[in-house]
């Protein structure tokens, strides 16, 4: 595993968004998260490198990513599938979701499937208990899930 | 009421409108009109404005907003800041996304009315990390406002106050949501709520005075500058005047976001704007104002009236509007398991009772649903329940203590029969 | 000092500075107050709940770390209802940690037995396994082993590590109650003054690997002295035991709270420096390299003092301000010189700008009050003159014996060295922590040391010898 960097891209996107705090600890959160939109996940370099970035010390950057959920300290798959469970999401059909993905893709929350495409998440509540239950695929809600409609979104990721 | 009465469109007026959030359309639908009326006013005669209206925080804890501005320090040559909170995590609750999906012009516009108020010229929107889409839309929107010079160096290309609005993604984490915790976030630290100050004071971003206000607040400022404070007023109760984006969710025909004028009877909400239970199926109870309130059993739901007040007189409170409906079928202590799940995966951690309390509530209701539940876990439940509550450095546990103990105070039968018997009481809807 | 106002403590009335910490307070005038996380010298940080109090006219009882003075403040520690909050707080502090006591270390002065055993209460609700788990066995280096299960997260010690040593090694990572503490993967822990966190650690999670299972706390007795490591004379208590059949020994060094001086903290070397002090003890006396007896030993070096014209009694920065006018007098009354030099005592590389200082040496201080002179070139005359030198905890000519070659040789050491083995006549005498003396650190400031130990077959200490001696040159004639 090499130092990290980032692309010459995100380090110009990086110092635009620096001018706009008043102090460069503000940078941990858009700082992070141009790492991952980089890497998928934030790796020691990383933290090693955001360290020596904003004059911390890299223990200090391991302990903000892991305060967050959404951090992957660990690369995961190509698809990632967070599922709902939140009570509304629960009352409207999030259970059977969660069964259907564990018989078609063979995952259980906190796993990857064999061929690393699909990594599967159970989330607290994503804020689109009106369209219960729902899934974020990479970030993307689907909402008004029925086993179908899941099984159309799990096909169409290649 | 009927429908007509209850539904009054202040801060959704253009949802409905294609393309609403661009700028365009937003401008030829009323956005930015009341700028140049802003700008005639005092900024402390905005506020005054909006102590009148008696605009209250929409973000769960219902506090006036106008004598929250009044606490900001008398103008000295520090920086101060406005911080719009839009980490919407509330179980139950997804009003704010609304105005970032349809309409995010109006909370820039509100931002500009806020931020002049308080004497504020940079703004930081902190939205939820999993808000991906809106943070995208919100941003595009500040993108066309600035290019537009609508903020920027001046406000409107013509007033000479700079207005800097930048959005700030969350990470993934409710606590981020309550005031202090969430300006932590910002500075680059862990969402650790502060220490309440001892007095009533502003808050402090990176030591310098800073207002946090919910987005949805923020958002219904500018119809106040606009029309004065009367226009608020005229809507609502006495001590609860205006609107609220209130939201339903769970087995109702028509599940949403509705901007209601407070003081609707809930039935009437229930039935008449969400269309009523789903065919076959009864209500049982309703989780009032996201998952942090006492729940409502369906005899407590009768008497229900959507403002602060009565829902305190009630023994629960309004909290976000956001209404979670629970079917007949559904086992109260499944959904005692549900939310002592969600606030044991989101404490922060920093303090003993909520840290461990959350942990303990959780691993009981779990061995009671495995049948290996005793009576005297109730109690070690309840006691729990009061250690954590008024002792611990946030809110959070006291929002813990709300809803579990509501819960197995009204449902202790549902949780008895799962001591005495290993079976479940009736089937869950889906399976 | 600020405005003084007046408050009452369970009925008890004391001035206090308007606006201070109560905790401050409550700690100052030994009140019992239990609390974790805050510490006099880190602040507080509001996350252990435990020094809830109950204030007049205040509705819910409020944490005493973060509770200003104001005047007519009413507080009660004790009563009922107080201590029922106490106990139910302590009881979810104790719901995950493991119940490892009859295997840690930190046992008989760990907070968390001590606050349980005074609220009295013996049944646990919760089942053992259903605790959480964490490693147990972590190695954070600088000695210091981590044990997260036991871990209370009052972050102590991660305060300590940014605030104080400003190194920042330490952290909460996670969140809820699998947050955890710890270091980054290549980055240990690893500053002078790590060990402190040990102290720091109201639990065992953190515990010092060099004390490791070596002794129950209960067993050892304790005295107040200073570090002999350098002179900044760092306060400590020395912890030491007589073992049936076993030498008084020492186990540990912890820092003492002095304000004006180390204030809470010591440095590490100087914590582990009681090795220094068991080891390579010289025991037998020698004359003319064969083993002898004191008494022998004491009548040679009358002989040599009553025999010999030119005499130089070199003496050590680390004796005491009464050992060291003792020699003084002895020297003047005998007419020789008496040199304190001792360059070989500095280390330009150990001194920092916090408790550390250059001078290995623990009275040099002194030398200059009492008039002992420490000049290379009077010392140097007076050494090409000399027929006899009497070194006495001067380790100078350990990287110098060439300068003794033809000189006769008295050497008193309670450590052995190179010096010893070239000496005509070696004594051994009682080490810095088996006597009590004085000594006057570098910022003028003058501490007593009384020891308490009581070591099988003592060896003299150097007042006892000049006694001997003095006894001996008033009978006999010089």
């Amino acid at each position: 595993m090499g130092k990290f960097s980032y692309t010459q891209e995100n380090e110009k996107e990086f110092e635009r968004i620096l001018k706009k705090y008043p102090n460069s600890d503000a940078m941990m959160l858009p700082g992070l998260w141009l790492v991952q939109e980089q890497e998928g996940w934030v790796s020691p370099d990383a933290m090693v490198f955001m360290a020596d970035r904003l004059g911390k010390s890299p223990i200090e950057v391991h302990s903000f990513a892991s305060f967050y959920t959404m951090f992957n300290l660990k690369p995961i798959g190509t698809y990632h599938i967070e599922l709902c469970k939140t009570l509304s999401c629960m009352i409207m059909g999030a259970p059977e979701l969660k069964r259907y993905i564990k018989e078609t893709l063979g995952i259980s929350p906190g796993e990857t499937s064999a061929d690393g495409k699909f990594h599967f998440s159970e989330v607290e509540c994503q804020g689109a208990c009106g369209g219960a239950p729902m899934i974020a695929l990479n970030h993307t809600y689907h909402e008004n899930l029925t086993v179908e409609k899941l099984e159309n979104i799990i096909k169409g990721c290649k | 009421m009927n429908t007509d009465d209850m539904i009054v469109k202040i801060v959704s007026k253009n949802f409905d409108i294609p393309n609403s959030h661009t700028l365009d359309v937003a401008l030829k639908n009323g956005r930015y009109e009341s700028i140049d009326k802003l700008f005639t006013m005092d900024p402390d005669d905005v506020t005054e404005e909006v102590c009148k209206s008696g605009l209250r925080g929409k973000g769960g804890g219902g506090a006036a907003c106008g004598p929250k501005w009044k606490l900001m320090p008398p103008l000295d040559e520090r920086p101060r800041y406005l911080i719009a909170n839009g980490d919407e995590s509330e179980p139950g609750t997804f009003k704010d996304r609304q105005i970032f999906q349809y309409d995010p012009h109006l909370l820039i516009e509100g931002i500009i009315c806020s931020s002049y108020a308080i004497g504020a010229h940079d703004c930081f929107i902190y939205i939820r990390g999993e808000y991906k889409f809106f943070i995208d839309r919100l941003n595009a929107a500040i993108e066309e406002a600035y290019e537009a010079g609508i903020i920027g160096e001046k406000v409107m290309n013509k007033y000479d106050y700079r207005m800097n609005i930048t959005v700030h993604r969350g990470g993934g984490a409710y606590i981020c949501g309550e005031k202090s915790a969430l300006i932590e976030s910002i500075e680059g630290k862990r969402g650790h709520p502060r220490l309440k100050p001892h007095g009533k004071e502003c808050e402090w971003f990176f030591g310098q005075p800073a207002t946090v206000n919910n987005v949805e607040t923020i958002a219904s400022v500018p119809n106040i500058v606009l029309n004065g404070y009367e226009s608020y007023t005229k809507y609502g109760t006495e001590k609860a005047p205006g609107t609220m984006l209130f939201a339903m969710s769970g087995p109702v025909k028509k599940p949403g976001v509705y901007e209601l004028q407070y003081g609707c009877k809930m039935t009437d909400v229930i039935e008449q704007i969400g269309g009523g239970m789903k065919e076959g199926l009864k209500l049982k109870a309703v989780i009032p104002g996201g998952a942090s309130c006492p729940i409502l059993t369906a005899e407590e739901v009768d008497k229900a009236y959507l403002d602060y007040e009565t829902m305190w007189s009630i023994g629960s409170t309004l909290g976000t509007g956001g209404m979670m409906i629970i079917p007949e079928g559904v086992s109260m202590v499944d959904v005692a398991k549900n939310l002592i799940e969600f606030y044991h995966h989101e404490s922060c951690g920093q303090c003993t009772p909520c840290r461990e309390g959350c942990g303990w509530i959780d691993t009981i209701i779990k061995r009671i649903l495995d049948g290996k539940g005793t009576v005297s876990d109730l109690t070690t439940i309840l006691d729990v329940c009061e250690t954590m509550n008024g002792k611990t450095v946030c809110v959070f546990a006291p929002a813990v203590k709300d809803i579990i103990k509501s819960l197995v105070q009204k449902y202790r039968d549902e949780f008895i029969s799962y001591i005495e018997t290993t079976e479940k009481q009736g089937d869950a809807i889906n399976g | 000092m600020g405005e003084v106002v007046n408050i009452t403590v369970n009925g008890a009335q004391f001035e206090a500075e308007k606006g201070s910490l109560l905790i401050d307070k409550l700690l100052d005038e030994n009140i019992h107050i239990p609390h974790f996380c805050y510490h006099q010298a880190l602040g507080k940080d509001g996350n252990c709940r435990m020094c809830m109090v109950e204030i007049e006219g205040q509705k819910r009882p409020q944490i005493a770390c973060d509770t200003p003075i104001k005047e007519g403040m009413e507080v009660r520690t004790k009563g009922e209802n107080i201590e029922k909050v106490r106990k139910d707080i302590l009881e979810l502090e104790l719901i995950n940690h493991p119940i490892d006591c009859p295997t840690c270390d930190q046992a008989g002065e760990c907070k968390l037995q001590d606050y349980y055993m005074e609220s009295g209460f013996y049944e646990s609700r919760v089942n053992v396994d259903a605790k959480t788990h964490h490693a147990k066995r972590i190695d954070l280096g600088s000695n210091v082993m981590l044990d997260r299960e036991r871990c209370v997260l009052c972050t102590r010690c991660t305060r300590f590590c940014s605030d104080i040593t400003k190194t920042s090694e330490l952290a909460v990572m996670g969140r809820s109650d699998h947050s955890y503490i710890g270091t980054f993967p290549g980055r240990p822990l690893d500053n002078p003054y790590a060990m402190n966190v040990v102290d720091l650690c109201p639990v065992g999670a953190l515990t010092s690997k060099d004390f490791r299972f070596k002794q129950r706390v209960w067993f050892m007795n304790s005295f107040n002295a200073i570090c002999n490591g350098c002179s900044k004379g760092c306060n400590i208590t020395v912890d030491h035991r007589k073992e049936k059949y076993k030498n008084d020994e020492i186990f540990r060094f912890r820092p003492r709270r002095n304000d004006t001086i180390n204030g809470f903290f010591m440095c590490d070397e100087g914590r582990l420096s009681y090795h220094k002090e068991n080891e390579n003890r010289f025991v037998t006396p020698l004359l003319e390299h064969n083993e002898s007896n004191n008494s022998d030993i004491i009548a040679n070096i009358f002989k040599y003092l009553s025999t010999s014209k030119e005499v130089l009694f070199l003496v050590g920065p680390s004796l005491s301000t009464e050992e060291m006018k003792n020699i003084n007098n002895l020297a003047s009354k005998l007419k020789v010189t008496i040199s304190g030099y001792s360059p070989d005592t500095f280390d330009e590389s150990f001194g920092d700008d916090y408790l550390k200082n250059n001078d290995r040496a623990t009275n040099r201080t002194s030398f200059k009050k009492i008039g002992i002179n420490e000049d290379k070139t009077i010392f140097k005359k007076a050494l090409n003159a000399a027929s006899v030198v009497i070194i006495i905890d001067n380790t100078y000519f350990e990287n110098n014996l060439a300068l003794l070659e033809g000189k006769r040789i008295i050497s008193l050491f309670s450590h052995t060295c190179k010096v010893i083995e070239k000496s005509d006549v070696a004594l051994p005498i009682a080490s810095f922590y088996e006597k009590t003396g004085t000594y006057t650190n570098c910022d003028g400031i003058e501490q007593r040391v009384v020891s308490k130990m009581k070591k099988d077959n003592a060896a003299l200490t150097i007042t006892a010898v000049l006694e001997n001696l003095k006894d001996m040159i008033g009978k006999g004639k010089l």
